[in-house]
């Protein structure tokens, strides 16, 4: 896959998704490299069956997921529970990945299977060929990984 | 005049969010249930009548490919509009959810003005 067009598809996706369903504006993309991953974050992962078949990795600072679990449920920051705020990253991955796919192989099928919460020090498979767009938000970061 | 609308979709968080959305679109509800499947949906249907269903595909025990094969086989049910909710735009898709029945499809991301249009578009609803 044309990685050129998989990390515009990338980039285009995250912000078009946090934009209309988080009601969230990033900041900017951050500097390259993004390694230096902060410690307090939560991160989900699916995988995904197409042409090719890959991963999805997020990560989000907590105090960032608590605010876009806010946004996207409408209710208090200060109401969230730690099990609304993984349910929405979920949700949050699933939608990117699904926004990213439909972009690069439009006219082929794929089938997501169901994200899961994931340690936040996990890594995409070595096997595969990862691009990764990371933003900052107005209360942290999100990161994201596709591999395929 | 207010209608009543079943959200089907196995995360709490987004039927959460499609209700709000509704609601913020101006759309106007007189009520909305929720089920987590096809399974639990068909079982709302058993005892609600409803004006629109909008719907996920994946999700366990019975997905929403399924549970619009079930529709169009039910002869009271199949009159009732179901709208498909997915992240999934490829036109394969599209295809194969209207070839089961579905009436409208929404991708996700979507804004509330878009649900609202093709909630009123499936139910008929003049334009104002």
């Amino acid at each position: 896959m044309n990685e050129n067009l998989l990390r515009q598809a990338l980039q285009d996706s995250v912000n078009e998704v946090l934009e209309k369903m988080f009601f969230v504006e990033t900041q900017g993309e951050c500097a390259e490299p993004c390694e230096d991953l902060p410690a307090d974050e939560i991160a989900a992962e699916l995988t995904f069956e197409g042409e090719p078949p890959g991963a999805l990795l997020l990560r989000l600072t907590w105090e960032a997921a608590r605010q876009i679990a806010a946004d996207f449920l409408g209710i208090d920051e200060g109401e969230v529970s730690s099990v609304q705020t993984s349910e929405v990253v979920r949700e949050l991955a699933n939608m990117i990945c699904g926004s990213v796919l439909s972009r690069v192989e439009g006219a082929s099928a794929f089938h997501l299977a169901a994200p899961r919460i994931v340690p936040p020090a996990a890594e995409m498979a070595a096997s595969l060929s990862h691009t990764r767009y990371c933003v900052r938000l107005s209360n942290g970061r999100l990161t994201v990984d596709i591999g395929t | 005049m207010a209608y009543r609308v079943l959200i089907v979709d196995d995360s709490p968080a987004m039927r959460t969010f499609v209700r709000r959305v509704i609601d913020l679109s101006g759309f106007e509800l007189s009520q909305c249930f929720e089920a987590s499947n096809g399974g639990e949906a068909l079982d709302v249907l058993r005892t609600e009548w409803v004006d629109a269903i909008l719907t996920d595909i994946n999700m366990p025990e019975m997905d929403g490919q399924e549970f619009l094969r079930r529709l169009s086989q039910d002869e009271l049910l199949r009159s009732i509009p179901a709208i498909v909710i997915s992240t999934d735009a490829t036109a394969h898709r599209i295809a194969s959810m209207a070839s089961l029945g579905a009436r409208g499809y929404v991708t996700k991301p979507f804004l509330p003005e878009t649900l609202r249009a093709e909630l009123e578009r499936t139910l008929g609803v003049p334009c104002e």
